[in-house]
């Protein structure tokens, strides 16, 4: 038994191997893209909204709208990354249903990849919108001494996110496993509805507290510039 | 629990990819979109405010009119009252005063003919009195009412005025005929004693022509040239029927309130 789809190789070109996880990922990715594609390209504004339309205009403005709720009035900058991050993550876990499937969360390297993305992420959005000096402050506050504080909770917050969403959805998938082998009829479907919403969760929660660092770098940049007015 | 930093790297730059794909492909078409919608929404329920407003500027614009309307149709009425009313009280007025006219008007042609009516009756009864008092005067005149007759008569030309005189004398003198006329045949000497009186007064001697006429009741009567020196009842009569008359429209007279009081 594979415990990371990570061992899984897909394809091998001498040094150049995809295992199970980049594979996976390309077929959400072409999955996710293609789907936009299909839907955005008939866009309307005006009379009846298709069912696909629809769907994806609520999914966008609720993401929107939790942006809004977590990192203040705007949300253009963010959407993007925390949009993607919650629509990936929610589709790789949903994608579990198929049989057969190994979700590409399910390997610590790919939810790795992904806090280490709002690791960068949160300094630069922070510095982008408040340049280096004002973002590097914060790391002084509220003394000099807290600096290696500051940069062990960062770090460690993001290996809590990794971790996080790693253990939920590979312990999902580990116990679904073990779980068929011991009772194959009933429990299995069980977890994998619970695997459903727990990967959902996750999700959110992954997304949300990605934007949860990065509104909290910002707001902490804006109340120094408060402070220093 | 192991990380593969190959797929790491891997995961990292779909990541990234995938965040421009749907950045490109998701996000911005669906957000433009939803702007573009919330643009003309905003847009409609903005010509839709104005369009409340207009429509609230003309309800009001039409209340303005009707309202003015009314007070118009009020005024009109109020001044269709005016005038029926005025025409009312003229022709009113003005069939109150033919009414009042034609009630004068056959009051005065009643009091005319009740009037005439009245006249023509005293008239008659004056006249039948007197007719009456003639007749019973004609009945018992006789020779000795003859006598006083022609002595009263005498007397009247003795005491006649110095005027009355001079008028005779001179009609007489002018060549006048003396006539003297009685409802009796006189006799000689009665004739002869009034040219003797003449003769004495006009100094000279008289011729007088006889005539009868009983007409003249129980009376004589001297005449010359339009002069005249008389005496008889039917003067007298005259006189009475004069009087009598004169009584009856002094009564009318006085009877005439009661008989515009009976109109």
């Amino acid at each position: 038994m594979n415990i990371s789809p990570d061992e899984i190789t897909v394809l091998q070109f001498s040094w150049f191997h995809i295992n199970a996880t980049i594979f996976v990922t390309w077929i959400i990715m072409v999955l996710l893209v293609v789907g936009s594609w299909l839907v955005t390209r008939k866009l309307t504004s005006e009379g009846p909204l298709s069912r696909e339309q629809n769907l994806l205009e609520v999914l966008v403005s609720a993401i929107d709208n939790q942006i809004k709720e977590v990192g203040g009035h705007t949300s253009e900058p963010y959407l993007p990354f925390i949009g993607t991050l919650f629509i990936f993550i929610a589709v790789a876990n949903i994608l579990s249903v198929v049989p057969g499937y190994i979700p590409p969360t399910s390997s610590l390297s790919t939810t790795t990849a992904l806090a280490i993305s709002v690791f960068i992420a949160v300094p630069v959005f922070g510095i982008a919108k408040h340049g280096i000096k004002l973002y590097a402050k914060q790391y002084l506050e509220p003394t000099f001494f807290m600096l290696p504080f500051n940069i062990i909770g960062e770090i460690s917050r993001t290996l809590a996110l990794a971790v996080r969403l790693y253990g939920n959805i590979m312990s999902g998938s580990i116990i679904v496993a073990i779980l068929l082998t011991i009772t194959p009829l009933f429990f299995p479907v069980i977890l994998q509805v619970l695997g459903l919403l727990t990967g959902l969760i996750q999700a959110y929660i992954f997304a949300i507290l990605a934007m949860v660092y990065i509104a909290s770098a910002s707001k902490t940049h804006q109340n120094t510039e408060d402070k220093g007015e | 629990m192991i990380i593969d930093w190959y797929t790491v790297m891997f995961q990292i730059i779909n990541f990234l990819v995938l965040v421009f794909l749907l950045r490109r492909f998701l996000y911005g078409p669906i957000i433009e979109m939803m702007e573009a919608r919330e643009i003309k929404i905003a847009q409609r329920e903005e010509a839709a405010a104005t369009k409340a407003s207009e429509a609230e500027q003309k309800a009001h614009d039409y209340q303005e009119k009707v309202a003015s309307l009314q007070n118009r149709d009020e005024e009109l009425l109020a001044e269709a009252k005016r005038k029926a009313e005025n025409e009312r009280r003229m022709l009113l007025e003005a069939t109150r005063s033919e009414v009042d006219e034609i009630r004068e008007r056959w009051r005065q042609e009643v009091y005319r003919e009740q009037e005439s009516f009245i006249n023509e009756m005293r008239g008659q009864v004056g006249r039948q009195a007197c007719l009456i008092a003639r007749h019973c005067l004609q009945d018992l005149a006789d020779i000795k009412l003859e006598s006083m007759i022609w002595e009263v008569f005498l007397q009247k030309l003795e005491l006649l005025l110095q005027e009355e005189e001079t008028l005779l004398l001179k009609a007489f003198l002018q060549g006048k005929r003396l006539v003297i006329t009685s409802s009796f045949e006189p006799t000689e000497e009665r004739l002869e004693s009034i040219s003797k009186l003449l003769a004495e007064r006009f100094k000279q001697s008289v011729q007088l022509a006889q005539q009868t006429n009983t007409k003249l009741i129980c009376g004589v009567e001297l005449e010359i040239g339009g002069y005249r020196v008389a005496w008889n009842v039917d003067e007298y009569l005259e006189g009475v029927e004069k009087d009598i008359l004169g009584y009856l429209y002094q009564s009318q007279k006085e009877g005439l309130p009661d008989a515009e009081a009976e109109l």
